[in-house]
């Protein structure tokens, strides 16, 4: 989903946070994400480190329907699907940082330009 | 011959010796063979003899190995323990001629050919020592090293310049990048970190 080579200049570092302030652009501010479960349920749950994201409250969900039916997992389909469509949500909001972030460095890049190109104006003038 | 333990190992030695007679009416094997290593009993019976010294001995050796005298060569006395075993010629079974026909066609090989120290490792199966390479060997190590190493500048410079990755940030995760989950310390100043959704907040 989503693999590609990106070719150019001024690309956003995929494995480092954001650099630009999150609130930048927004006057009124931006919604918080919503955490659900507790750290102490995601402890009592032993939910994995990598699941313990915005997603963790339908992992356990999915945890406890497939230790209630067990050996019938394929009776939490429902849960998985929850589970699997908050997991592409979260992709498609990353992605959408992904674009905020190369925009707003195109942006700085554009303004930087700009700011070179000014002393030489008044100068000829 | 005069303790008891000289005694009862006489009397063994004369029950071994009788058993030698009756043993060819009890198995068949050994005694319808007419070849002449089959005839050893014994491991040590097929452990080859002494380092020969003058030529009479080697005269005697190459006759017991099937070689001709001029064609008798035995290993250096190095300790080694291989006596007076020749020192024949390497050539692989891979080597000799498939269709030729030979006596034991299997090991490509003529009855009572005298047998290589290292036979076994040059089955047909295994190493092959006479074969001619296609190329030099310095040539084929080199290219080898050439095409690898070739990968690796590829990938170190793919890597550098074409990185592949997703069009996607880091994962965001909550309780503050999950601070305590990952081993943090409450008695340090907590670093704060927010994750927002794409929506404006309402006023």
């Amino acid at each position: 989903m989503g693999n590609s080579m990106p070719w150019g200049p001024n690309l956003p570092d995929p494995w480092k946070p954001p650099t630009f302030e999150p609130l930048y652009g927004f006057p009124n501010g931006r919604k918080e994400r919503v955490m659900i479960a507790t750290e102490e349920e995601m402890r009592m749950a032993d939910v994995p480190m990598e699941h313990r994201d915005f997603c963790a409250h339908l992992f356990i969900k999915w945890l406890k329907c497939r230790r209630d039916t067990f050996p019938q997992g394929s009776k939490c389909k429902h849960e998985k699907h929850e589970h699997d469509y908050c997991k592409f949500e979260d992709q498609v909001l990353r992605m959408k940082e992904y674009e905020r972030e190369k925009r707003l460095l195109a942006r700085a890049e554009r303004k930087r330009k700009k700011m070179e190109r000014r002393p030489k104006e008044e100068l000829e003038e | 011959m005069l303790n008891g333990v000289g005694v009862k190992m006489a009397s063994l030695r004369r029950l071994g010796l009788c058993l030698r007679h009756i043993k060819p009416f009890i198995s068949n094997g050994r005694s319808v063979s007419t070849s002449r290593f089959l005839q050893a009993e014994w491991n040590k019976d097929w452990k080859p003899g002494p380092y020969p010294k003058t030529p009479e001995e080697k005269a005697a050796a190459a006759k017991k190995y099937n070689l001709l005298p001029q064609d008798y060569e035995p290993f250096p006395d190095d300790g080694l323990g291989k006596g007076d075993y020749p020192n024949l010629p390497i050539v692989s079974e891979e080597a000799r001629d498939p269709y030729e026909n030979w006596d034991m066609p299997e090991y490509r090989r003529n009855y009572m050919e005298p047998m290589h120290h290292f036979q076994n490792i040059t089955t047909e199966d295994k190493w092959n020592p006479n074969a001619k390479p296609p190329f030099p060997y310095p040539t084929m190590i080199l290219t080898l090293v050439a095409v690898v190493s070739g990968f690796f500048v590829l990938f170190y410079l793919t890597e550098k310049y074409m990185p592949i990755h997703q069009y996607a940030m880091p994962r965001q995760y909550p309780y503050n990048n999950l601070y305590y989950e990952k081993g943090g310390e409450p008695s340090q100043a907590i670093p704060v970190t927010k994750c927002y959704t794409f929506e404006p907040a309402e006023k």
